[in-house]
This record gives C-alpha cells, sequence and structure tokens, in this order.
C-alpha cells in the first residue's frame, strides 16, 4: 500500500477522476464542486495555523479580506485574476503580519477570544464603512478572466481554474509542512518550552504559521469572489467559521488530508440532507457533538485503521513521511 | 571574578507576589566543571534554572554568561547564546521520531529559509543538520532507536534523548534539571558515564539533583540553596559533613 | 444634558442584564474550565419561554419567569452531563460541543416561533416612572434592574457565606486540589452550571418584554458576555460585574452618538486592547508564565 508505484498509480487515477467529473454533474453540482475545491483550500491552510497548536478564530474574516481586496482591486484597476489572486493573498497575509503583534501575546484561550473579536471588528467593519466595502449589500460585479476564447464565467472552465490554482497551493503547503519548517511548526505546537531551550523562536514561528494560513485562505477568497461575482460580509461570518472548524475536527487535524476528508465528506453529506434545508445547522450540531464524544481522532483515524488492515508485514523501517 | 568563569550569578532574587523564591543568590561555575545545585526540596533550585535559561526574568541581580548580562533576554536568544537547559520529568516531543527529536535540536544552526524549504533547494543544510544528528544520536548511544518515537523509549533512553536535543543545539552550558530521578542504580550509572562524557567534549554542567550518589560522583564542586538563600558552597566532602547542611536536609527536604 | 442623564441609566439597567449574563459564563468557565459558546442561546431560550407560555399562552409573567429559570437551567444540567463532563480533560472539545448545542438550540427556536420578524412581548408591567421630569424609565425596565440586581446580590451572598459557596470558589481556584480534599467535582459542576444557566434563562426571561425576540438573539448576548468577561478579569465574578456596568455605559453612549454598530466594534477593540495590556483584566488573577 505504501510502495511508490501504488501511490503514483493512485494519484494519477485521482488526478484524472478530478479532470473528468464534472462532465458527469448536472450545473447545479458543477457549482458545489468549486465551492468544495474552494473550501479544501480554506481547510487546508487553516491546517498550517493549528499546526503550532493555536486555533484561531480569524481565518474566515481572512477570506473575506483576500475576496473583498480581489473584488475592490478587480472595480478599481480592472485587473485580471492573476494579479487580483496573489494581491488577495499578500494584502491578507500583510493584515495577519499586523495582528501578529497584538493576537501573540496571548495564548490558547486568550487568543481564541482575541482572535475571535478582531475578525469581527474587521466583518461589522465592511457593514459599516459603505464606502469602500458596499456595507450589508456588499460588492458586486466582480468577473472572471478572459483567456484566449475560453469563458471562465461557465462553471466546467472554472472548475479547471480552481483546481489548478489549489492543487499548485496545496502542493506548497504540503511541502512546508514536510519541511524543516514543518518540522519546526510541530515542535512549537508539542512543547513550545522544550522548543525554546534549543533556541527556537516560537513567537516567529507562531506568527509565520499564521501568515501563511492566510495568505492561501486569502486566495481562495478570491477565488471565490470571481466566481460568484459579489461579496457580502455575512458569508465569512461565525456561521462559516464554524464550518471550517466542524470540517477540520471532523476529519481530524493530525494528518496533512484530515481536514481534506473532513470538508469532503461533510460537503456531500450536507448536500444529501439538502431537502432538511431548516434543521440543516441542528445537524451539524449534532454531527460535531458526535464527533467529539466518539470520533475525537477525526475521520483521519479511519483511514490509519484500514490502512492498517491492508498493511501484511509489522512495519519494521520508517512511518511514512506525513503527519 | 576569574578567567575560566563561565557563568556568574549575582545577587540574584526572584519574587513571585510575596513570595520570595530566590534572595540574593550569586555563585560562579568554572568552564568545564560539573556543578551541583543542590537543597530541599522548595530550595529554588528550578527556579534558578528558569532564571537562567531565561524563562523567568530575575526581580533584581543579574547574571552574566561569559562576560556578558544575559538578564532578561528571553528563553531561545539565551539557546542561542551557548546555554541550554532539560526539563524535569522528560520532555520529549514524543509524536516525533528520536531522529526527528535531535533534529529539532539542530534547529540553531541550521535555520532555512521558507522559499528553499519549498522547493527542496537547502540540501546542504538539511544534510548538516542530519550528520550533525546521526553525531549527537551516536555520541548518547541512541543511533539505533532512530526511528522509534519518543514515547516508546524506555526511560533511561528518554532521558538520554533529552540530552541529545540539548547536545545538538551545541551548547556551552547545560543546565540539567533532575536527570536521575526515578531510575535504577543501572540506569544510574550509564547516565553518570554519559554526563561525564558531555563534560569531557567541552560543555560545562550544572546538575540539580537530589540522587545523592549521582551528585556525589559526579561533581566537583556544589552550591547548596535552602528557602531560596545560597547555604553552602564547596568540594562534595566539604558538604558531606557540613552541619548546616545537614540540618537543612534533615529538618525541612525529603531526600 | 437630559440625554446624559437618561444614558447613564439606560446604560445602568443595561448594566444589569450584562451583568447576569457575564456572571453566568464566568461561573462556567471559571469552575469548569469550559467556555459555554451556547451561553447567548440560553438566554435566548428563556426569552423564548416567555413569548411562548406568557405571552402566546397567556400564562402570568411571574410564574413563567421562574419557569424560564427551570427550563434553561435543565439544559444546562444535561449539557453538563452529557457534553462537558466526558470532556473534561478536553476544553477545547467542550467548546465544540457547545457549539453544537448552539446549532440545535437555535434550530428549535426556528421551529417553535418560525424565521419570521422578530417578536415582541407586551410588557405585563404598564406605565413609566418619571423623574424629574425628563428622566423616563418604563417600570418593566425598573423591575428588570431590581431583579438583577437581587440574584446578584443573592449570588454574592451564596459565594461568600456558604460552605457550597466555598467548595464552589476551592474548585475554580485549584480542581485538583479540590478533589483531594474531598470536593465532589462532579456535584460541584453541576451547582456550577446550573447557577450559570439559571442566571442566563432569568436575563432571558427579564429581557423579554424589553427586546426583539428570534433565534439570533443570542449571537451579540455571546459576544457582549465574552467583551465584559475579558475586560473584567477572566474568572472573577465581581469583575465582570464592575465590567459590565461600565461596559455597558461606554456601550450606550457610544451607541446614541455613534451608533450600536461602532460601539459594538470599539467594544471589540477594546476587548484586544485589553488583552494585550493586561491579559488578567481588571480583577483577574495574574496568569504568571
Amino acid at each position: 500500500m505504501n510502495s511508490k508505484p501504488a501511490r503514483i498509480v493512485l494519484s494519477l487515477l485521482l488526478l484524472v477522476g478530478l479532470l473528468l467529473l464534472p462532465h458527469f454533474l448536472q450545473f447545479h453540482h458543477q457549482d458545489l464542486l468549486i465551492f468544495l475545491t474552494i473550501n479544501v483550500l480554506v481547510v487546508a491552510s487553516y491546517r498550517i495555523v493549528t499546526l503550532t497548536g493555536e486555533w484561531s478564530l480569524i481565518h474566515a474574516v481572512m477570506m473575506g479580506v483576500g475576496g473583498y481586496t480581489a473584488a475592490l482591486v478587480f472595480k478599481q484597476f480592472e485587473l485580471g485574476m492573476w494579479f487580483t489572486l496573489p494581491l488577495a493573498g499578500i494584502v491578507a497575509a500583510a493584515i495577519a503580519a499586523l495582528l501578529c503583534f497584538p493576537l501573540f501575546r496571548m495564548t490558547q484561550f486568550y487568543f481564541l477570544i482575541g482572535s475571535f473579536a478582531a475578525g469581527e471588528a474587521i466583518r461589522l467593519c465592511w457593514i459599516r464603512f459603505v464606502q469602500p466595502f458596499g456595507g450589508t449589500g456588499g460588492l458586486s460585479g466582480v468577473e472572471p478572466p478572459l483567456i484566449g476564447d475560453i469563458d471562465f464565467l461557465e462553471a466546467v472552465p472554472y472548475y479547471y481554474l480552481t483546481l489548478a490554482v489549489v492543487g499548485l497551493c496545496l502542493f506548497i503547503l504540503y511541502r512546508i509542512e514536510n519541511s524543516r519548517i514543518g518540522l519546526i511548526l510541530h515542535s512549537v505546537h508539542w512543547k513550545a518550552p522544550l522548543a525554546e531551550s534549543v533556541g527556537v523562536d516560537t513567537w516567529r514561528y507562531r506568527a509565520l504559521a499564521f501568515i501563511i494560513g492566510s495568505f492561501f485562505v486569502g486566495v481562495a477568497g478570491g477565488l471565490k469572489v470571481h466566481y460568484l461575482g459579489t461579496i457580502t460580509p455575512n458569508q465569512f461570518g461565525v456561521g462559516f467559521m464554524v464550518f471550517i472548524l466542524i470540517w477540520v475536527i471532523v476529519g481530524g487535524y493530525n494528518r496533512f488530508y484530515g481536514p481534506i476528508i473532513g470538508v469532503v465528506v461533510l460537503t456531500l453529506f450536507d448536500e444529501s440532507i439538502r431537502s432538511l434545508e431548516e434543521i440543516r445547522p441542528a445537524i451539524y450540531g449534532a454531527v460535531l457533538i458526535i464527533s467529539i464524544l466518539f470520533l475525537p481522532q477525526g475521520l483521519e483515524s479511519i483511514v490509519g485503521r484500514v490502512k492498517r488492515l491492508f498493511a501484511r508485514k509489522p512495519a519494521g523501517g520508517t512511518p511514512s513521511g506525513d503527519r | 571574578m576569574s578567567d575560566s568563569t563561565i557563568l556568574k550569578v549575582d545577587q540574584v532574587t526572584k519574587r513571585f507576589g510575596g513570595l520570595t523564591a530566590l534572595d540574593k543568590v550569586s555563585f560562579a561555575v568554572e568552564a568545564g566543571e560539573i556543578r551541583g545545585l543542590i537543597g530541599p526540596n522548595g530550595a529554588g533550585k528550578s527556579t534558578m534554572f528558569k532564571n537562567i535559561a531565561g524563562f523567568y526574568t530575575p526581580t533584581s541581580g543579574d547574571i552574566i554568561y561569559q562576560g556578558q548580562s544575559i538578564r532578561g533576554q528571553k528563553p531561545h536568544t539565551i539557546a542561542e547564546l551557548g546555554i541550554v537547559r532539560t526539563f524535569q520529568e522528560t520532555t520529549l516531543f514524543q509524536e516525533l521520531t528520536v531522529f526527528e527529536n535531535v533534529l529539532v535540536g539542530c534547529h540553531k544552526h541550521a535555520r532555512s529559509n521558507l522559499f528553499k524549504a519549498i522547493f527542496k533547494l537547502d540540501r546542504e543544510i538539511e544534510q548538516a543538520a542530519t550528520h550533525k544528528a546521526l553525531e549527537v544520536l551516536e555520541f548518547m548511544g541512541l543511533v539505533e532507536r532512530r526511528d522509534q518515537f519518543a514515547s516508546e523509549l524506555p526511560l533511561g533512553s528518554q532521558r538520554a534523548l533529552a540530552i541529545s536535543i540539548a547536545l545538538a543545539s551545541e551548547p556551552s552550558l547545560l543546565l540539567m534539571d533532575e536527570p536521575f530521578a526515578g531510575m535504577n542504580p543501572e540506569e544510574t550509572n550509564h547516565m553518570m558515564e554519559l554526563t561525564r562524557k558531555v563534560r569531557d567534549s567541552g560543555i560545562t554542567i550544572v546538575l540539580v539533583e537530589h540522587d545523592m550518589k549521582a551528585v556525589m560522583g559526579l561533581c566537583n564542586y556544589l552550591t547548596v540553596l535552602n528557602f531560596g538563600q545560597l547555604l553552602a558552597e564547596g568540594t562534595p566532602d566539604d558538604i558531606r559533613n557540613n552541619d548546616r547542611v545537614i540540618e537543612a536536609y534533615l529538618g525541612g527536604g525529603v531526600h | 444634558m437630559e440625554l446624559v442623564i437618561q444614558s447613564i441609566i439606560n446604560g445602568l439597567i443595561q448594566g444589569g442584564f450584562f451583568a447576569l449574563f457575564a456572571v453566568g459564563l464566568v461561573m462556567i468557565f471559571g469552575v469548569m474550565g469550559v467556555v459555554n459558546f451556547a451561553h447567548g442561546e440560553l438566554v435566548m431560550v428563556g426569552a423564548y419561554t416567555i413569548w411562548l407560555v406568557h405571552a402566546q399562552y397567556g400564562f402570568p409573567y411571574l410564574p413563567t419567569l421562574l419557569l424560564a429559570i427551570v427550563v434553561v437551567m435543565g439544559i444546562g444540567l444535561l449539557m453538563e452531563r452529557f457534553l462537558f463532563r466526558p470532556t473534561r480533560n478536553d476544553p477545547l472539545g467542550g467548546l465544540i460541543c457547545s457549539i453544537g448545542v448552539l446549532f440545535i438550540l437555535q434550530v428549535l427556536a426556528t421551529l417553535i416561533g418560525g424565521d419570521g420578524p422578530s417578536k415582541q412581548v407586551p410588557p405585563p408591567l404598564d406605565g413609566t416612572l418619571v423623574l424629574l421630569e425628563f428622566i423616563r424609565i418604563p417600570y418593566q425596565r425598573l423591575f428588570g434592574l431590581g431583579v438583577s440586581v437581587l440574584a446578584l446580590l443573592t449570588l454574592w451572598y451564596f459565594l461568600t457565606r456558604t460552605r457550597l459557596g466555598w467548595a464552589l470558589r476551592a474548585v475554580a481556584l485549584d480542581r485538583e486540589a479540590a478533589a483531594l480534599q474531598g470536593i465532589n467535582i462532579n456535584v460541584i459542576s453541576f451547582i456550577a452550571i446550573g447557577v450559570g444557566a439559571a442566571l442566563a434563562g432569568l436575563a432571558g426571561g427579564l429581557m423579554a418584554p424589553l427586546t426583539n425576540i428570534n433565534p439570533h438573539m443570542g449571537h451579540n448576548v455571546i459576544i457582549t458576555a465574552f467583551i465584559v468577561t475579558i475586560v473584567g478579569g477572566v474568572g472573577s465574578i465581581s469583575g465582570a460585574v464592575y465590567a459590565a456596568i461600565i461596559y455597558a455605559l461606554f456601550h450606550t453612549f457610544v451607541t446614541v452618538y455613534l451608533g450600536g454598530t461602532v460601539a459594538t466594534i470599539c467594544g471589540l477593540v477594546l476587548m484586544v486592547l485589553v488583552l494585550i495590556v493586561r491579559p488578567s483584566g481588571i480583577m483577574g488573577v495574574r496568569v504568571s508564565e
């Protein structure tokens, strides 16, 4: 199961599957697929923030920061996505960098509340300052690019675009996590004083994780606004933040793919209960509770167990690199 | 202060609200020695370590390392200067392997920048770090266990690993906080050997410890604290026969 | 000038309510170590009880108020038994569970009352007290303030003058030490959340005739409760009370001149500032290292 050829074949199959998928779906589901892909980036970027052990509640708002940046840049300067997406990421990262100073003086509980407050304050600014953020109604009229003859307003082309961008971002995130920087981030998580005692500046690494995570979720925000065409403050409120938490917690956060499993499974689940519109939040609430009480290691632990079932020899060599 | 003094603790006082944990304590450590910092429970030994290593800042007084004041610096800065401490109650990165644990310790000398790390352009740094980590593991006798998880190790190996992590950062001064706690005689002997080996490689050691066999057997000189104050200093023989020290241990602390 | 005095009075009355929910939150966090994100929803349930049983079915106000307290307390006890006790060693897990409860309660409210325009409960107490010709205080608000003060005084007495109260404070200070002394943590946790929830239910019941009732009213409550709790000092009840009054006055004044949204933004910024400068809050225990 862990042999290199097997992995390559599986990855190729996955890739082909992803590329062919939209052609089998109806428009409504194609739509969903795009949002799912964007949300994969959202949770993957959240993971790197939580890697150092800090759970922030500002991630959803950071996505909005990226989205609003993309929208404003597009409307003011009429620049295409080549510009708005990186800018979305950069501005989100910059705001995160600024917030590091007040926020990272607190840890754990205080950081949770502080990040929540900062996020809510930013969101309220979008509501209050109709110029330039458009208030509760937000902004509209943001369009995707026109590259050659391909009209990216269509779902399928936009999906491929999203897939490409998200794929690249995931690659970078994965590489970071498996580099020595990732190792240091892990060490900060597990035993910060121990890391400090050998010269690790834990503040710096927490900040780094936070900034990187914010960059990528900012990009996700840009992807979202270019597809939807509009952006409103309520898209990035407590509701969405809670979804992110649910995806990460239910999926599991000990492995890189944990949150991704979470968002995929729960989005599919969500679709299947679409008819139960009114009580959907309650079902989510129940899923959260059941998850915490009965599957605290998340869905990814199921993957772990399945893997062990398939392993014929007892593990004598190096464990696989993902952590 | 002689030329070979590596650490000077100068009238250090540490107060927490109304509680005075350390009261004008002064002592000096010579380069290359193994200094024992002993005293009954609650004497302030661990607090002193935390002050030296930067986890606490002294309320008053100064700490001078290799001629420079390090008072008020952050732990990671002090670590970079060459002072590393180990922790009471084996503190390790439990979820990482032995090798990865030590690799973290190599951090100081293996700074990579983000860009390079992503695209694997920092090969030399990686190799140097790996080399160093293996060297340390070899030195401490842990090479065969390199791929085991830290949580799987027996006690003696865990303590050795804690020291390995510290060694990987190439300290000049190692503060060891009760490394012999909970060890049986065989493990104690092995640990004593390792400690001597570390000292012989050029690292000065200050040892906080309750196990008197280890203390008497390893240390060149002893500094005794009681109730946050300096009680006595001297060679192990001096201290063994010092009435006030005996009284302090019998009267107050658990041995 | 009249506006200023009227605002001060309104602020004080608001402060009473803020204190009720903040103190409830502090009790739960202080004793059990878990952040109850569903606290705003508990207040909402209290308000909904009044709406359903008193406004819709016509039961008298006071007994319904008691019912509201009992109902919310019941929910709190259920949460403790089935959610917080199993996650005692995992405060983040407990927090997430409380978020789950938040959703469930919101949906229940929507099912019971629909998600249309906010509901109103006509105040059972009619009339307005007029002082000095320009200060107007509706009797219903005065009643709310009076009961809040009474409740807080009763709590103070309970915590400082009774054995049970001391036990609660002991657990809040050091759970392990308290357990070693023979204090039953399960019982104390029940009491803590019972009291915390009861205060929330009371607040909801008192606020019902004075505010808009809808499934999302808990959102503002929880934000206020957090701000007040942090500013007053996490774990400090007296701090929460002082902070509640100060924040309510602050919020009322800013709302008059700059609007409610700005007031809340300022409150949040204030909270972040407190977290930076003095994380222990005005009265909290200093967290060293």
